[in-house]
């Protein structure tokens, strides 16, 4: 086995009532970008608090850099950005990005000249001086993010780095999250969102109900999942492919966007006598593929019903 | 170390650039002076030109008297004017010079602000009567009182055919003066400026362990409901972090304390000079006794101080690790507040009786010794033995505070939603 930058070895954490995180393993080696996915309340946080010896598992253990000390201790080779990030509403932003990279172990000096090169990267260079209060929602996040990253880490682990970012900033996030695997770091980040799991990760885990249900690389999942997905976009007369898409003789499951499809082949159903029919019954195709499933499906798949339903016991983990 | 440094740092620079920091800093010497000025602006000021008539129905020589004692007995330019007359007119007169009490210029009449009434029939029944409008007025009773005494008293020995003479030489003043010694040393101190010193002393306690205790704990629930708990604990030990801020909130508490105290003694020292400012006499506010702070009693007031400080700002921090808002708090530091309440009433008992059981007692207790060890200390050394004893066992309770606080802290600071309930806090303690 390669390094593996975090080894989670059987991990089990229960709160009072309920198991949070059951016998869960995974490995991420060096220089992975790893997707930790999962419903709301699957335990993704959890985990990540025992991988940074926030919580203590009741069972089972963390090593990290080959055991090279907790989470705290090696916070200077650690970004770490959690689910629950705030800022002090009354401190001046560069001050208050030098004291986290001073806690993270940087010198002050050091930190300063960081920060103040970070916020210039990220179009902030003028907000230095404000009061952290005085900067939007959106912009505060960048400085969390900066503060993640600017004591220039080996590994980093982001929980939900991208909820309640607008679609500008969180291409601007994405940036920097891909420049920093680029360099070759190893960067773990845990999501509900499918898609950009599938367009950033090499490799995914995917966690339900406290337990892991997947786990391997981008390539590899899909692959086991076998080339059994259609796509389908409509042009035209999307009403007269209903019936067809029904069909359970022809697709095992059905995942509908209305202007677009994607659909599981049952065993032994034949594409081209779906392109046939389809055509007969005169709807229009833009689109017509056999494709690797996405990891939507997979997910759903493999999560099934309760991706839906299973959204409480999120905020005691 | 380093870690704790920036903690420290962040929160020392938090707390002195507040407004309220900066406001409490400067008003503090402000009001001090005003506190030593004002008594003797306003003595200088003085009550002008009351008008007390004794109107004397026929009591041959007790009017004179009584003139003249009162004139003594009360201070500033008190007017006593004496106005005969008879006892069968008595009621007439007196009913007239009533009218005159606290009359206006314009009602035509002269304003009195009192009358004595000596009636010959009463006195013989050892009883005077007094009409006036100041007659809530404390000082102006007790002056009455004992110029009226006096004046009774000689005219009763007269009498008696005891010679007043003899009387006033054997009970001629004598003044006993007060001087506290130390290790066998006087110190040029005068007893109620001790005493002064020991209620200065355990009111700026007081004060301090409310004001900054109640700091570190705004300070814990600012972090905790501004959610940047998580992101610190990644790289700090929780117990860092709970140390890192009570010693910053501690140290911005030493620098306002040390402000005030430096303010206090420069204002002391320079008083008779601000006093000229005011155009009063100088001698008017060196009369008000200033204690001298020794060496050793600054060592056991700051030792304490600390002490005490560790312990309940552990204890608020615990509170605030509890709560989710500062609504919450409120309700759930009301116990800490109340025993810190509790200790400064202690200190009234230890200021009657400095070395008895109480006292003793609650120097032993590491709740209350921070408040009353500095303040026994101050009126009457305690042996060395009894204050080592006492900070031993406050500085077992403060450790042992902060402690369970650490424990306490760990878990609440992560914690949201609802507030433990008791059974649940000692399961974060007990669990490892």
């Amino acid at each position: 086995m390669s390094s593996s930058v975090i080894a989670v070895d059987r991990v089990t954490k229960r709160y009072s009532g309920h198991t949070a995180v059951k016998e869960f393993s995974m490995d991420v080696p060096e220089g992975a970008v790893l997707g930790l996915l999962g419903p709301n309340g699957a335990g993704k946080t959890t985990t990540i608090r025992m991988i940074m010896d926030i919580i203590r598992p009741d069972e089972g253990r963390v090593r990290l850099f080959d055991g090279a000390g907790t989470g705290r201790e090696l916070s200077a080779r650690i970004g770490f950005l959690p689910e629950e990030r705030g800022l002090y509403p009354k401190m001046e932003v560069l001050t208050q990005l030098a004291f986290l990279a001073e806690i993270k172990g940087l010198s002050r000096r050091e930190a300063i000249r960081r920060g103040g090169e970070w916020l210039e990267r990220l179009g902030l260079g003028e907000w230095a001086q404000r009061k952290v209060e005085d900067l939007s929602k959106g912009m505060q996040q960048k400085v969390q993010f900066i503060s993640t990253l600017m004591h220039d880490p080996d590994l980093v682990i982001l929980d939900e780095p991208f909820s309640g970012l607008d679609p500008v900033n969180t291409l601007a996030m994405k940036d920097v999250v891909v420049d920093f695997a680029r360099r070759g770091k190893t960067v773990v980040f845990s999501t509900h969102i499918m898609e950009q799991a599938e367009r950033m990760c090499d490799h995914i885990v995917i966690i339900a109900r406290g337990e892991k249900v997947v786990d391997g690389t981008l390539a590899g999942i899909k692959a086991e999942h076998g080339k059994n997905h259609l796509a389908l976009e409509f042009s035209s007369n999307r009403e007269a492919a209903g019936a067809i898409l029904r069909d359970p003789q022809l697709f095992l499951s059905v995942d509908d966007y209305g202007a677009s499809a994607e659909l599981q082949l049952a065993p032994g159903a034949d594409p081209d006598a779906v392109l046939r029919s389809l055509i007969t019954a005169g709807v229009g195709l833009s689109r017509f593929e056999i494709v690797e499933p996405s990891l939507q499906s997979i997910f759903i798949a493999k999560v099934g019903g309760e991706a839906m339903t299973a959204a409480r016991e999120d905020n005691d983990a | 170390m380093h870690k704790m440094w920036a903690v420290i740092r962040r929160e020392f620079v938090a707390r002195v650039r507040t407004k309220t920091f900066v406001v409490a800093t400067v008003l503090g010497p402000v009001l001090l002076a005003g506190l030593m000025i004002a008594p003797a602006l306003l003595a200088s000021k003085g009550t002008s030109g009351r008008h007390i008539v004794v109107l004397d129905l026929g009591t041959e020589q007790l009017g004179r008297t009584v003139e003249t004692t009162l004139q003594a007995a009360f201070p500033g330019d008190y007017f006593i004017e004496v106005h005969q007359d008879d006892a069968a007119r008595g009621e007439v007169v007196l009913d007239s010079l009533t009218q005159s009490i606290g009359a206006t210029p314009e009602s035509g009449r002269r304003s009195i602000d009192g009358i004595v009434v000596l009636d010959p029939a009463e006195v013989a029944q050892d009883r005077v009567a007094y009409y006036g409008s100041n007659v809530s007025n404390m000082t102006d009773m007790r002056a009455l009182r004992r110029g009226l005494r006096e004046a009774l008293v000689a005219e009763r020995l007269t009498e008696l055919g005891v010679d007043l003479a003899l009387v006033q030489q054997a009970s001629r003043p004598f003044s006993l003066s007060t001087e506290r010694v130390t290790d066998g040393q006087l110190t040029g101190e005068s007893g109620e400026s001790s005493f002064a010193l020991a209620y200065v002393m355990a009111f700026l306690l007081y004060l301090a362990l409310l004001l900054y205790g109640v700091q570190v704990m705004s300070a814990v629930i600012e972090e905790k409901s501004n959610r940047i708990n998580e992101v610190l604990v990644s790289s700090l030990r929780p117990f860092e972090l709970l140390l890192g801020k009570v010693i910053g909130v501690g140290s911005a508490g030493l620098l306002q304390l040390g402000i005030w105290v430096g303010t206090a003694m420069v204002l002391t020292t320079y008083r008779a000079q601000i006093a000229s400012l005011f155009g009063l006499p100088a001698e008017t506010i060196l009369q008000v006794p200033i204690p001298t702070v020794t060496p050793d009693l600054m060592a056991v007031f700051l030792v304490f101080f600390l002490l005490g400080f560790f312990l309940y700002a552990g204890a608020y921090a615990a509170v605030g690790a509890m709560c989710n808002s500062l609504q919450e708090t409120q309700q759930a530091s009301m116990p800490v507040t109340l025993t810190v309440v509790v200790g400064f009433l202690m200190v009234f008992n230890v200021l009657g009786d400095p070395a008895g059981t109480m006292a003793r007692a609650f120097s032993l207790v590491p709740l209350f010794a921070p408040l009353v060890v500095p303040v026994r200390y101050s009126l009457d050394p305690l042996p060395l033995s009894e204050l080592v004893l006492s900070g031993l066992v406050t500085l077992t309770g403060a450790v042992l505070v902060v402690w369970v606080a650490g424990r306490i802290y760990r878990v609440g600071i992560l914690a949201h939603g609802k507030r433990p309930r008791i059974k649940e806090i000692l399961n974060w303690v007990k669990a490892g």
